[in-house]
């Protein structure tokens, strides 16, 4: 799931939870503005990596609606309304609702379908860092994708959410957590791209 | 233990802590300036290093993004500086006193930031990184300030002396008015 080129010099890769406040304050405050003005023009490539928290409820359903969405196309517009209604949805675990009003009727059908061939309760990152999928799981696409995420995220380390990877004409920078301000952080890619 | 000895002891103490925290905010600094990503040393590497600096700093989510670069463009130089303060051993009582209250305001920030639930890299520059929270305060109130209080002390101690042996001295030596 991801925005932009693959060509552009610098690559950022955000490990988030959709039921995370930080998560959702980093996309509605620094996300959404570097799209639009760095991703949008090949200066970044933006990639999400769900590292769904056990602390949160329904952050793995959510990075299953949104992993369908992203299979048929819609990612961008499904990770807007699940941010933007964070607060909604975090309380009632309601996300259908939410999703069907970014899409169309017809892509609602086709994404709850791929959710719904899902069993079992949606997969979270573990506190000890163990497999996210039971030994004997036989998972959906959606959570194996999911999974994949959470595996690399205990590589990076990931100790909280959201944290993001710079990299850098293929040199990766060492990991930051937390919120930074579009104008901070477009200092710095200003910074890296004169280099 | 003879007074003499005591004193020589003090002293070695004394050296031994001000290069301990001269040591400690000269790593702190060259951390933080840098270059990063295998940069070859020139301004427009460590004016990246400052820029990935600042982002650390506005994960504290204390200031303005004008005075986050502010404070990120300084605090490095700042710290090299006080190592190299402290490495000199010139005005031991300020440099000491200056470390104190950095450790200090590096505590405050840290707790500030634990107590409001951020869960961010300290980006203090010692050692791996590290996220805010009873680690890096444990590290900064058991490791580092107690010997920069102590070095504080202790300078302010052997100026005392020295100074009331200064004002002591012409009087004892001065020959008696026949």
């Amino acid at each position: 799931m991801a925005y932009g080129s693959k060509n552009a010099p610098i690559t950022m890769e955000v490990f988030s939870d959709y039921q995370c406040p930080s998560c959702g304050n980093l996309y509605e405050q620094t996300l959404k503005p570097m799209i639009n003005d760095y991703v949008a023009v090949g200066k970044v490539y933006l990639v999400h990596r769900d590292f769904p928290l056990s602390m949160h409820k329904y952050s793995g359903d959510a990075a299953r609606w949104a992993k369908a969405a992203a299979v048929l196309g819609h990612f961008e517009s499904v990770e807007a309304a699940l941010y933007d209604n964070q607060n909604f949805w975090a309380t009632d675990g309601d996300i259908a609702k939410y999703i069907a009003a970014a899409v169309s009727p017809a892509d609602f059908k086709r994404i709850e379908a791929l959710v719904k061939g899902c069993e079992g309760p949606a997969i979270q990152a573990k506190s000890d860092r163990s497999s996210p999928l039971p030994p004997d799981a036989h998972p959906c696409a959606l959570d194996t994708y999911i999974a994949d995420d959470i595996q690399l995220g205990y590589k990076i380390p990931v100790q909280a959410t959201p944290t993001y990877v710079i990299t850098y004409k293929g040199q990766a920078l060492p990991p930051g957590s937390g919120p930074v301000s579009w104008q901070v952080l477009k200092q710095f890619f200003d910074s890296l791209l004169s280099q | 233990m003879s007074q003499s000895s005591r004193g020589r002891l003090g002293q070695i103490l004394l050296i031994v802590g001000r290069l301990y925290l001269a040591a400690i905010f000269l790593i702190a600094g060259y951390a933080k300036i840098r270059p990063q990503l295998a940069m070859p040393w020139s301004v427009a590497s460590i004016r990246t290093s400052l820029a990935l600096f600042a982002m650390q700093v506005d994960s504290y989510q204390m200031l303005s993004p004008r005075a986050v670069n502010l404070l990120a463009h300084f605090l490095p130089f700042f710290e090299l500086f006080l190592g190299l303060w402290l490495l000199s051993g010139i005005g031991l009582r300020f440099s000491s006193l200056a470390a104190t209250l950095a450790f200090c305001g590096f505590m405050a920030a840290i707790a500030s930031a634990y107590h409001r639930g951020l869960q961010i890299n300290c980006g203090c520059g010692i050692g791996p990184a590290e996220q805010v929270g009873p680690g890096a305060l444990i590290r900064d109130g058991l490791k580092f300030l107690p010997v920069a209080l102590a070095v504080m002390i202790g300078a302010f101690l052997v100026h005392r002396r020295r100074w009331a042996a200064n004002t002591t001295e012409p009087v004892a030596a001065r020959p008696q008015a026949e």
